[in-house]
């Protein structure tokens, strides 16, 4: 038990935080639907009914939508985009997809390598780059998901206002919609941005995610 | 999920699920009905208090709303409830409801659209 916790400690950390985060959201959420609520003359809802309405699944999904695309881009993108000095970067000569060899895939293949590297064909091809569509996946569908709930959430607020329902359609075209995506998205391109370069400069001793302490500025990705 | 998921993407502005789109259609129909038949005390009863509230500012609230002459509602023609909000929209005029603990009632009647402003009507809480 206790080297399960410790080979899974990561995992269990960060899961265990996401169902803490997820209460925390329901709890707090739920207090300012019912506050306004009373103002508006209406009846408080108990927590499951606030859990599952479209207010609370738009809050959910736009923020997991944003943060698959952030992971999605972040593993795309540095195939091809190098940022010289910082560990989230390849090498400048690795620019691209690299060989077959540097990836351990087909003719290369180890005896511990997963048995879609070893193959051909269009298993190869998918498992290569199974990370990204899985990621991407999960991003369309949280989309997907804060745009079906958005419309409810959207459409019980403007009858609340005496104005009439949208159609999803619609609501896809709408400030409301893109207001809500765009916010999200800047915080997690600037973010990304930040860990990048500020990883040149600044260390965080024995961290995967920064270079050794004393390693030089202009070493890029694994050459430390 | 995946039903709300086709309703929304496949289904119109009004699409809000049609499953609950009877008890609301019906305090709309009983509000109309009671007017019409010169019963204004029953019709009161099925607004929303603030919406009372507001039409008995100066006198009695079925003196009030009889006096206020609301069009014949009619047919309902369509009916869209997204959450706790519905709007029935009749032949004769359009009506929105909350739903409260007690069930649905009429937020505002007598309404006439003023896009891209909010409808304004006769009756509002």
């Amino acid at each position: 038990m206790k080297r399960f916790l410790r080979d899974n400690g990561l995992t269990l950390f960060f899961l265990g935080a996401f169902l803490l985060s997820l209460l925390g959201q329901a709890l707090a959420g739920q207090a300012r639907y019912n506050e306004q609520q009373l103002t508006d003359g209406g009846d408080p809802i108990p927590l499951l009914s606030y859990v599952g309405s479209s207010d609370f699944a738009v809050d959910v999904a736009e923020n997991w939508q944003s943060e698959y695309l952030q992971f999605l881009l972040f593993i795309v993108v540095t195939v091809w985009l190098v940022q010289r000095g910082s560990p989230e970067s390849k090498r400048i000569k690795d620019i691209g997809d690299e060989s077959e060899e540097q990836q351990q895939m087909g003719a290369y293949a180890h005896e511990e390598s997963p048995g879609w590297a070893r193959g051909y064909g269009w298993r190869r091809s998918v498992y290569a780059n199974s990370l990204g569509l899985v990621m991407g996946l999960i991003f369309v569908l949280s989309w997907l998901g804060q745009s079906v709930a958005g419309t409810a959430a959207y459409n019980a607020e403007r009858l609340s206002r005496l104005q009439d329902p949208v159609s999803w359609g619609q609501y896809l075209g709408s400030a409301e919609f893109w207001s809500r995506t765009f916010q999200n998205w800047q915080s997690e391109m600037l973010a990304v941005a930040s860990m990048v370069v500020l990883s040149i400069y600044l260390r965080q001793r024995a961290s995967p995610e920064s270079k050794p302490v004393g390693e030089a500025h202009a070493t890029t990705g694994e050459e430390n | 999920m995946a039903c709300l998921v086709a309703c929304v993407v496949l289904g119109g502005a009004g699409c809000g699920v049609a499953a609950e789109a009877g008890p609301p259609r019906a305090v709309t129909e009983r509000f109309f009905a009671a007017l019409a038949e010169g019963r204004a005390g029953e019709a009161c009863a099925l607004l929303a208090r603030q919406a009372a509230e507001k039409v008995a500012e100066e006198e009695p609230c079925d003196r009030a709303l009889a006096g206020l002459g609301l069009p014949a509602g009619g047919a309902v023609r369509e009916v869209a409830v997204w959450g706790d909000e519905a709007q029935v929209r009749m032949a004769g005029d359009t009506v929105f409801l909350h739903r409260y603990a007690d069930g649905w009632r009429i937020r505002a009647a007598g309404c006439r659209p003023d896009p891209p402003r909010p409808y304004d009507c006769e009756v509002e809480a």
